[in-house]
């Protein structure tokens, strides 16, 4: 047990963890997400659920690497992993950006077909 | 006896796809077939034109699943009894789609042509996947699925609507493990597979992986969490 986190704060993380995994796995149960989105998402909340019931990992962490304390280290790995999948999804947004962009050119280009034929009959 | 419709999706497959369907043509005059051109970036369409092959041309790339699903769409619309996924790129041998057929009016809902029934999986690094998968359909369904990564899959007319329509209906092991657990009839039948004919693959070995990742991690997490929604279809041109 980590003597510096209070049995309060460390219900109150374990609880938002759970929470979080279990709105996530309703989504899933509901087919609202694709399986490859939702599983990183469980792996997500999985971690956070595993560091809210073993916060000792952290502070294994920081002291290994010196980080002056360990929120530090939550932090900084949160913000990274949320920076990949920031950037993951921006590459995915350009992708469907381009794709709308040709399905509205061909459904245009096929119009015009269409009234160019009526207009010869 | 049921109408089969031959799903063939293709990306990039200008080397192959000709010499595939005149087979099929040729040979095989009693099935139909489609080709779902997946948005190429080389010939594929062209030439499918030039020869008159029945076509549905993306014009966007969809990927393997959205491909496949255009043809089971088609297949639900025009009244086929069950579809057909059938590899581009040769790999396939239809004098299997008899036997498979008949697996399917026998009672299953998917048959899978298999290339490890009959014949042991080799103990290689390139099947390492191929047996971590069934490994995992296996823990969660208790069927052993010899050849789950097999491209060769026949589905009976309620997959096929029940491919069409929904989120989440790859065809990939994940959707075999999860459709099992719901009590669809999944078959193997014995094939023989050839190498492709031209052309590469779209798995090289990182790919193999994360393959194998997502498809491990849907089978063991995700498939136990999802809810079967009962969908009621309506093809006004089909009458029962």
């Amino acid at each position: 047990m980590s003597p510096l986190l209070p049995f309060a704060l460390r219900a109150l993380l374990i609880c938002g963890s759970l929470c979080t995994t279990l709105f996530i796995l309703r989504r899933v149960r509901q087919a609202k997400v694709q399986i490859e989105d939702s599983i990183f998402w469980l792996l997500f909340s999985g971690c956070l659920l595993l560091l809210s019931l073993f916060p000792e990992i952290t502070t294994w962490v920081a002291r290994k690497f010196g980080f002056v304390s360990e929120i530090n280290v939550v932090y900084l790995a949160i913000i990274f992993l949320l920076l990949i999948k920031q950037f993951y999804m921006s590459v995915r947004i350009s992708q469907m950006d381009s794709k709308l962009k040709s399905l509205t050119q061909k459904v245009a280009l096929n119009e015009e077909k269409i009234e160019r034929g009526k207009l010869d009959l | 006896m049921s109408k089969l419709l031959i799903v063939i999706p293709a990306y990039n497959e200008e080397g192959n796809i000709v010499r595939v369907v005149n087979e099929l043509v040729a040979r095989y005059p009693q099935y139909d077939y489609v080709v779902v051109n997946d948005g190429s970036r080389d010939r594929t369409a062209a030439l499918c034109r030039q020869h008159g092959f029945r076509l549905i041309d993306l014009p966007v790339n969809l990927g393997l699943a959205g491909a496949f699903q255009t043809g089971l769409r088609y297949a639900a619309e025009n009244g086929y009894d069950c579809a057909l996924q059938f590899d581009a790129d040769g790999q396939h041998k239809p004098e299997y789609i008899q036997p498979m057929l008949d697996e399917l009016e026998n009672g299953a809902d998917i048959v899978i042509g298999s290339r490890f029934l009959t014949v042991k999986k080799p103990k290689s690094l390139r099947m390492l996947g191929s047996y971590l998968i069934s490994w995992a359909i296996r823990l969660t369904t208790g069927q052993a699925i010899c050849d789950p990564t097999s491209g060769m899959r026949m589905f009976n007319r309620r997959m096929v609507e029940e491919f069409a329509l929904n989120l989440n209906y790859g065809p990939e092991p994940d959707t075999i493990s999860y459709l099992i657990k719901n009590g669809a009839v999944v078959r193997e039948i014995q094939v023989e597979m050839g190498e492709r004919l031209t052309g590469t693959s779209y798995l090289n070995f990182a790919r193999s992986v994360e393959y194998m990742l997502k498809m491990g991690l849907s089978i063991l997490l995700i498939q136990w969490f999802r809810k079967r929604e009962p969908v009621t279809f309506y093809y006004p041109e089909r009458r029962d």
